[in-house]
């Protein structure tokens, strides 16, 4: 059939770095399309993932738009198909169909100072936004990353973090003191409180769980952040990615098609279903 | 295009019908009229009120194959699209409140991205749409939503029951496809013809139905009452069965497995299938985490969807009234009860 939506294309693992051990395992996936295929994407968008004969999964993609050679993902190990590509080999092939939904609108930033503010794996979605920022550093001010685990164990992109120091002030955090830690020890949201940021002329950039969300975007707006300076991506249950299936809807918004990327003054217009 | 038949004329339409393909019209099957398969030379009574189930399934059928997969051990998986080649087919008998639901499922399933399954029935399936022209069903209410017992929308063709003989009128190329493919069967409509199916019509607006007090301001009142704990009370009641969304003419929401019919080599096939928000596991998150974690939020997001989200996107109700939501909820949830309670703001 002409124009399947709903048929993904066949992409081969060719590289998987455990980020994270334990019961809420992350792995970050590098995948390359096969029979010449592949797609574009924007920061921001995601991809609906298959395990033949497990499902499908709403994937963002965490490479950088650039990156054409490859796609990244970074997955929680949660459910049925997310277990099922934790236990995928380099070589074993998945299913892959994209891109869905709306982007970060990176390009109306520069000129900005942007505070990214990341929590558990939701810093895999807004990592193509401080890739392309950082790719494109003198367009923007001080940029600076707010990122938090539970537990140091708990900490994706120890590396790349740790690479990023040299562009961005990166602060890091975990819940309670660990001997060695010498980041923040507490919430996310009280880091950012403990190290005030700016309002003026500056982007914030929030993603992880919904509760940290919703603290992080208080005490920014306890800042002086204005509702049009917060960014945040939401990511309800998605089956078909096309805005047909009826599962993502918040209020009249299905968030495959307009978002995940929203301003919190879009947001809260919405009913707060997510 | 418009024309008179006669009703023992009905079978030998239907006959010519079956040689290009299926025809399809309302049956009363055990206790309740459901639509089925018109066998050859089977006599067609279309005497229904309405069927159970609406005519959704012809275009969005309950479970559907989207393509199947072969995975040879440690080889490149095959996918193999469905080959949908569906077959002409007519319904008769569809009401016009679910004429009405299909201009709703052509915008969810062909705006955007089109939906190709959807499509390519929506381009076989005729619906040969008979007005309500007799007294309407305790929970009719598609004046309300602003549809009518003679509504020509989303339909190929519309019968109107004319005492002994139908006013068959065409209203798409598919419809006057097949009034022309039985042409001598079919009397030119008169003036007076004509002039009876304005009665009717006139009539059928007659009968009195269930009514929404102010339905312009139900938009406004759902907004309104989004927190209220109306919601809560409303859903006591509410067992979670989803019949009220099964048995919807626009309820799309569909889930997609996969359906494995072999473990070495890994055979199986994709599958859609129907869904229902008013199940918790909808919209559950694989954290445990649920947006809509009780029946007084899954109520509230069928009732706006259906009157508030659908206005907002496509200017339109999601609902075209025809009652069987309310005819067949075990529990007495009652859509038209609640707008009139939202816009009201009180349930006792």
């Amino acid at each position: 059939m002409n124009g399947n939506a709903y048929l993904p294309q066949l992409a081969r693992i060719i590289h998987i770095k455990e980020e994270v051990p334990g019961a809420r395992a992350i792995k970050t996936f590098r995948v390359e399309f096969m029979n010449g295929g592949g797609f574009d994407h924007e920061p921001g968008q995601c991809a609906m993932i298959s395990v033949f004969g497990k499902g499908e999964s709403m994937i963002s993609i965490a490479s950088a738009p650039t990156i054409t050679d490859y796609k990244q993902f970074s997955i929680m190990r949660s459910g049925r198909v997310t277990t099922a590509i934790h236990d995928m080999k380099v070589g074993d092939v998945i299913g892959v169909r994209g891109p869905y939904g709306n982007r970060f609108p990176v390009g109306d930033w520069k000129g900005r100072n942007l505070v990214f503010i990341g929590g558990g794996c939701g810093l895999a979605p807004i990592w193509p936004v401080i890739q392309t920022a950082v790719a494109n550093r003198s367009d923007f001010g001080r940029i600076t990353v707010f990122y938090g685990g539970r537990t140091s164990r708990d900490i994706m992109y120890a590396a790349e973090l740790e690479k990023l120091r040299g562009e961005a002030d990166v602060y890091l955090s975990i819940d309670s003191p660990e001997d060695g830690w010498d980041g923040y020890c507490g919430f996310v949201p009280a880091n950012v409180m403990d190290k005030p940021q700016n309002p003026h002329n500056a982007i914030a950039i929030t993603c992880g769980p919904p509760i940290m969300i919703k603290f992080v975007i208080n005490n920014l707006r306890e800042m002086g952040f204005a509702d049009e300076q917060i960014y945040t991506t939401i990511e309800n249950k998605m089956k078909c990615g096309i805005g047909k299936c009826g599962r993502c809807n918040v209020g009249k918004d299905y968030v495959c098609v307009k978002g995940p990327v929203y301003s919190w003054a879009q947001l809260k217009s919405l009913p707060q279903e997510y | 295009m418009d024309a008179i038949l006669q009703k023992e004329s009905l079978g030998r339409w239907i006959a010519k019908l079956q040689e290009r393909g299926e025809v399809y019209a309302p049956e009363f099957v055990e206790d309740a009229w459901e639509f089925t398969k018109v066998e050859r030379g089977a006599s067609v009574e279309l005497d229904h009120t309405n069927t159970v189930l609406p005519a959704k399934g012809f275009v969005f059928p309950q479970r559907e194959v989207l393509y199947r997969f072969r995975i040879e051990n440690g080889k490149t998986p095959e996918l193999t699209d469905t080959e949908l080649s569906v077959k002409p087919m007519v319904v008769f008998g569809v009401r016009p409140c679910d004429g009405r639901a299909t201009v709703r499922n052509d915008r969810v399933f062909t705006c955007g991205v089109s939906d190709p399954y959807y499509q390519a029935r929506r381009d076989s399936v005729v619906f040969i749409g008979l007005a309500c022209n007799a007294p309407p069903s305790p929970n009719c209410f598609c004046v309300a939503v602003g549809g009518s017992p003679c509504s020509e929308d989303g339909l190929d063709v519309l019968m109107t029951d004319l005492d002994g003989r139908y006013h068959v009128k065409a209203l798409t190329d598919k419809g006057r496809d097949v009034v022309n493919a039985a042409s001598d069967l079919f009397q030119a409509a008169t003036a007076a013809d004509r002039n009876e199916v304005s009665n009717a019509q006139v009539a059928a607006l007659e009968y009195p139905q269930r009514s929404i007090s102010a339905m312009d301001l139900v938009v406004a009142a759902l907004k309104r009452n989004f927190e209220s704990p109306l919601w809560d009370q409303l859903a006591r009641t509410c067992i979670g069965c989803g019949a009220c969304t099964y048995l919807c003419p626009t309820c799309h929401c569909f889930d997609i497995n996969d359906e494995v019919t072999s473990k070495s080599p890994l055979t199986g096939a994709r599958v859609r299938t129907w869904d229902n928000c008013q199940f918790p596991d909808f919209t559950m998150h694989s954290s445990g985490h649920n947006p809509r974690e009780d029946t007084g939020a899954r109520l509230r997001q069928r009732i706006c969807h259906k009157l508030l989200y659908f206005v907002e996107t496509h200017n339109m109700q999601q609902c075209t009234g025809c009652g069987r939501c309310i005819t067949h909820c075990p529990v007495g949830i009652d859509i038209v009860r609640i707008a009139n309670v939202m816009e009201e703001g009180v349930w006792q």
